[in-house]
């Protein structure tokens, strides 16, 4: 990456306020074009995306590869990761219960032809179905739902894209011992981490200390802070615990906001020390929420990647 | 030269209503955007009173500790400098329990001077170097402006500029679409002026409001610009509201007869009718050297119309200029 160790992606989540109400980028293509400009002004060098967008890609822009050439043209280098985002039914797609895993590899094949005409680095899952559903959380459960990852990165590695793991706080791992629990059941060589800071500090785990641990099977970061730390039943509150959580109404802040609870100078330092070179993602979603403002928080965390974070390292 | 443009952002776009963009935490969040927008400058609006904290040297002291308590909190944010002041004059002065001053009042000239002074006195800690000025009020507001009128006003401003310029600011004389000068006046006045101390600030989005084409303005008036606001206009006061009683609340924000619910926008914004990029290229070949600042002046989501503009000024305005200062160079 030239003599830049770090570049700075940005996850798509993203509201707007159009005339009937709040839209998303994906509305036209006039919003698209203003949400890869405001990205681009404030110095991210590419974007990560949802994989349930590549029916709008290939709806309105004729699939990933003419999408993404609409993110070059607005000066953004192209799209490194997506993220998986299933609907975890204990009845069809739960990695625990191994008599559903053929149709979750199947997804997988299929999903992975589509993006093939592009190049990702990582497609990113919450390899738990929600906390809820999977509890009491076993051994052999977290065994079941190693042996699937396993099997679904060896799928993605064949299309050249890591299988990597992002924990919610709400799904079925999440604490410190079954994130090592499950760690330890999984291949390298298929199954990464992918390290999302607040999540983490939302469940009480120490990201920096988790990076620390697994630094050598880390593919990637969502940068993103946190005021609160989950209580009680947060992490399983039926039927959500994302937005409905009586306790907390916003759970997820931009990097740079007051009362953030991640030491992010920490973390960069861990990047740092640990010698990794690639891409951080950022992301702040559902930042409309409570009156937020998602152009705001987007200036608001690439300000303090580059007044910050890039004085650590970059 | 034109290395010597540089590019800041108008605050006011982020202050709606009088009791909004009161508190530090907001003033850090559009700082911090402005900045990473690619901005160097913020541009401050005139204000009176604790809600107003922004607003002059005595609220910024009040809520900094010191005119350089706030450029320190300003240079926090990874601005460079406050670029420029806009002040109008008719704008009252708690601090001071002054109501509105008239550049056509010979009484009113001392205190005019000296409200001039304090806010030029602030700019150089700031590192800004401008002071834009509303020079006359609004055309439907007083009488046409005859030659003794434009000659008091004149004297005014050369005296307002004489005291700005021992702080080594320009002062700017900013026509809006509202003015009193807007048709024929400018002229009038400008050539009564000392191009030593009193130069133009050219605002896109306002002259075109007008029904007048900023190129034009560059074109006759290059050597007396000291100041420019990019913004874009929307609509053209082409019925001239602008000559009707009290315009600024009933035309510029009610709208007029036909509604207009925004006349102004970011550069760039949909419908907008300046060329930015022509206008760049004649102030390039102009000679202009000095501050653009760029500016919404109003805008339902002000962090939004930072970043487009900032795309804007990034990827096509500055890389336009480095372009032609190679060609002249060539």
């Amino acid at each position: 990456m030239n003599q830049q160790n770090i570049k700075w992606s940005y996850m798509d989540h993203w509201r707007s306020n159009g005339p009937s109400g709040p839209v998303d980028q994906w509305h036209s293509h006039k919003t698209m074009s203003a949400f890869l400009k405001q990205i681009k002004a404030t110095g991210f060098d590419a974007i990560d995306t949802f994989d349930f967008r590549i029916w709008q890609m290939y709806g309105d822009y004729g699939g990933p590869a003419k999408y993404q050439e609409m993110v070059q043209d607005n000066g953004l280098e192209r799209i490194v990761n997506t993220f998986h985002a299933a609907d975890y039914d204990v009845r069809n797609y739960a990695p625990h219960i191994p008599a559903t895993h053929e149709y979750i590899l199947e997804d997988f094949r299929v999903t992975m032809g589509r993006w093939s005409e592009i190049q990702l680095d990582n497609i990113i899952v919450m390899p738990a179905t929600l906390y809820y559903d999977m509890e009491p959380v076993t051994e052999d459960k977290l065994k079941y739902t190693a042996e699937c990852w396993n099997k679904v990165g060896e799928i993605t590695a064949g299309f050249g894209v890591k299988l990597t793991c992002h924990h919610e706080f709400f799904c079925g791992i999440q604490s410190e011992a079954d994130i090592e629990t499950f760690y330890s059941y999984t291949d390298p060589q298929y199954v990464s981490l992918f390290v999302d800071t607040a999540q983490h500090c939302i469940a009480g785990v120490d990201p920096v200390a988790l990076y620390n641990r697994h630094a050598h099977r880390v593919s990637g970061f969502h940068f993103k802070d946190t005021r609160n730390v989950a209580t009680g039943d947060d992490h399983r509150h039926r039927p959500d615990s994302e937005i409905m959580a009586p306790t907390t109404g916003k759970w997820f802040y931009e990097m740079g906001t007051d009362q953030g609870l991640v030491d992010f100078a920490a973390m960069m330092t861990a990047v740092r020390d640990n010698g990794y070179r690639g891409w951080i993602s950022v992301e702040h979603d559902k930042a409309n929420k409570e009156g937020g403002d998602y152009s705001e928080s987007t200036a608001i965390s690439r300000w303090y990647a580059k007044n910050v974070l890039e004085e650590i390292y970059r | 030269m034109n290395g010597g443009i540089r590019w800041g952002y108008a605050i006011n776009q982020w202050k709606p209503q009088f009791d909004d963009f009161v508190r530090r935490e907001q003033h850090e969040r559009a700082l911090k955007t402005i900045s990473i927008a690619g901005f160097e400058g913020v541009e401050l609006t005139y204000g009176t009173g604790r809600w107003e904290p922004l607003g002059n040297p005595q609220q910024l002291a009040a809520n900094f500790g010191s005119v350089t308590g706030f450029g320190e909190f300003v240079r926090g944010c990874a601005l460079d400098a406050v670029s420029s002041w806009y002040w109008d004059p008719a704008e009252r002065s708690m601090e001071h329990l002054t109501g509105p001053l008239s550049p056509m009042a010979e009484d009113d000239l001392p205190a005019m001077v000296e409200r001039a002074r304090e806010l030029a006195g602030a700019l150089p800690e700031l590192g800004g170097s401008v002071l834009v000025v509303r020079p006359v009020p609004g055309a439907g507001d007083v009488e046409p402006l005859g030659d003794d009128a434009l000659g008091r006003v004149a004297a005014c401003w050369d005296a307002v500029g004489r005291a700005t310029a021992e702080h080594g600011v320009r002062t700017a004389l900013h026509v809006d679409f509202l003015s009193a000068l807007r048709r024929d006046h400018v002229p009038a006045l400008l050539d009564r002026t000392d191009p030593a101390v009193v130069g133009l600030a050219l605002d896109t989005g306002e002259l075109t409001a007008g029904g007048i084409d900023p190129l034009t303005v560059i074109s006759a008036y290059g050597d007396r610009i000291a100041h420019v606001q990019f913004k874009d206009a929307l609509a053209v006061d082409e019925a001239e509201e602008y000559l009707q009683p009290h315009a600024h609340w009933t035309v510029r924000v009610r709208g007029g007869a036909r509604e207009i619910p925004r006349w102004f926008a970011e550069p760039g914004a949909d419908g907008g009718l300046v060329d930015f990029p022509a206008v760049t290229r004649a102030l390039v070949e102009a000679g202009y050297s000095g501050w653009i600042v760029v500016e919404s002046d109003q805008s339902p989501h002000p962090a939004a119309s930072a970043l487009l503009a900032g795309y804007l000024v990034q990827r096509e305005l500055r890389p336009l200029i480095e372009t032609e200062k190679e060609a002249a160079d060539a």
